[in-house]
């Protein structure tokens, strides 16, 4: 392979430790794919190309002088512009921020840096992460690069983009109600949405305490597992890490015949496009081939939860946002605006119905689920939409959206990991993904099921073609 | 069926959150809002006297350890 920006992490990771390729290098080779693509994708909102080289120059340096810093040395990566990075802006894909100049460094930022990740710079996201599909009103649309004239999904929709085009060689999102799942989706990348509790948000822009989740966007399971192994762990900096276990390798090695495998009767297999309903077939079959067993569950309805997540997350939102709401409330963009007065409707007493429900939720679905380890269910029953049918602005657009989450809203309120892996293309040769859904803090089964069906297929390897 | 959810409601939650809302906005957000209040009436969930909120890590803790 000639050019560097198209390996792997592992892969370049390895190379730039083994001093097959520099720093510089793999970092030039991808400021020169960046080029042609930003201005068809709108994937970064900054692009770091001085201070990138002279952090690639360091590394190669260092690397040199006294060895690897870490697993990352030397590694360029780009992440949904809400990490906070001392000293650096980080503007939540917003006019509020724009220009804030972050006082902290994310936790699990410092984590790769640790490893020996640098920056290459940031990428884009929907305003506050508040919605789905990647439209930003303030920043413009960020585009699918498997056909420009539709969204990455969102809000990691930078992301997403940017994985997918071979732009970075993966980047951390966020994921409350399916904004790290959607966006791999549609633009064909591999995401990890964590169990709830696993991966420190400390100093990462919040929507939602209750949902809130922080996981890697991937060319692979394998290159997920790299980034999780860094980042999974107690955090004393944000306390729903405590206890928390840090990653299990070991146990991403189980193999997939071990495994149980559910196979939803409803909701999630409802009014699939047949595309998505095709690729779904052909991937349960392709795990039978790999000696899981499969087996029918019937999950509880998922109305309520679905319900309950919209309360929760609304409410928590209006809150982190009430100051801006009573200061700056002109400097929203109208759709983002609107969904923040909804969570001032909201009483005091349908919040905590809403938040302590999560509990009896949760119980019901493990015990609906029994022995199962992994449920595989569509991600969204839909290919990416056109750009213009898929505007929030002016609310025509409502349903269409709410549609596109509605496979992945249930994950959040019930805490549990999740694994976008694409799996098939359709008929136009946009990107089908499927999502595998894990026991509470089964994050490593999810991984090891990953990657042993990225063994087998090859679409996780396929990459857009400039137009 | 009377609404759950009215502009009058939301206004005055936002006055006691002093969050400044038109009252246009308070129509929309009334309208957005009812279907999730109504919907949550109407399944009545079941939630015992000692539920709360950190229940959720328990059964979830339980889960991943048990």
């Amino acid at each position: 392979m000639s050019d560097p920006a198209l390996l792997s992490l592992t892969e370049v990771a390895a190379r730039i430790r083994e001093r097959e390729l520099s720093s510089v290098e793999v970092t030039q080779a991808l400021l020169a794919r960046i080029e042609p693509w930003q201005p068809r994708l709108n994937a970064f909102v900054r692009i770091e190309a001085d201070a990138a080289l002279a952090a690639a120059k360091q590394a190669d340096a260092v690397l040199a002088r006294s060895g690897p810093k870490g697993v990352l040395h030397g590694v360029p990566l780009a992440h949904k512009d809400m990490y906070y990075f001392a000293g650096l802006p980080a503007g939540c894909g917003s006019k509020i921020r724009e220009g804030w100049i972050a006082p902290e460094t994310s936790t699990v930022i410092r984590h790769l840096q640790n490893a020996g990740a640098i920056r290459l710079g940031a990428l884009h996201m929907v305003e506050f992460a508040m919605g789905p599909t990647g439209h930003n009103a303030y920043l413009g649309p960020a585009r699918n690069p498997w056909d420009t004239a539709r969204i990455s999904g969102g809000s990691s929709s930078g992301p997403a983009a940017a994985v997918a085009a071979r732009l970075t060689y993966a980047a951390l999102g966020s994921d409350t109600g399916g904004s790290i799942r959607i966006p791999a989706n549609f633009c064909g990348v591999t995401g990890l949405k964590v169990s709830y509790g696993r991966v420190t948000r400390a100093h990462v822009m919040p929507l939602s305490f209750t949902l809130d989740s922080v996981g890697p966007l991937c060319r692979s399971a394998e290159d997920c597992a790299l980034i999780a192994e860094l980042i999974f762990g107690e955090d004393p900096l944000d306390p729903v890490t405590a206890g928390a276990p840090a990653w299990n390798k070991a146990a991403t090695e189980r193999p997939a015949s071990s495994l149980k495998i559910g196979v939803p009767k409803r909701f999630y297999v409802d009014d699939l496009e047949a595309d998505v309903a095709a690729a779904l077939d052909d991937t349960i079959n392709t795990l039978r081939q790999l000696g899981a067993k499969i087996v029918s569950v019937d999950l509880p309805d998922p109305k309520p939860i679905d319900a309950a997540a919209y309360v929760v997350l609304s409410v928590e939102a209006t809150s982190f946002h009430a100051p801006w709401l009573r200061t700056r409330a002109q400097d929203y963009t109208s759709p983002i605006r609107q969904r923040l007065e909804s969570g001032l409707a909201f009483s005091a007493v349908e919040y905590l119905e809403a938040l302590r429900w999560r509990g009896p939720a949760l119980a019901a679905h493990l015990q609906a689920i029994g022995d199962v380890d992994v449920i595989v269910a569509p991600a969204a029953p839909a290919v990416a939409p056109k750009i213009a049918d898929s505007d929030p602005a002016g609310g025509a657009n409502a349903d269409a959206i709410k549609e596109m989450s509605r496979f992945t809203r249930p994950m959040n309120y019930l805490g549990v990991p999740a694994l976008v892996v694409p799996v098939a293309h359709s008929a136009d040769g946009l990107p089908i993904g499927l999502q595998l859904v894990g026991r509470p803090f089964g994050d490593e089964t999810l991984v090891a099921l990953g990657r042993a069906f990225q063994q087998v297929r090859d679409e996780h390897l396929r990459v857009p073609q400039l137009a | 069926m009377s609404e759950r959810v009215t502009p009058e409601r939301v206004k005055a939650f936002a006055a006691a959150a002093r969050v400044p809302i038109e009252d246009v906005a308070a129509v929309r957000a009334a309208r957005a809002v009812e279907p999730t209040v109504r919907r949550l009436d109407e399944l009545a969930l079941e939630l015992p006297l000692e539920t709360e909120p950190a229940s959720f890590v328990a059964i979830a803790r339980k889960a991943a350890t048990g």
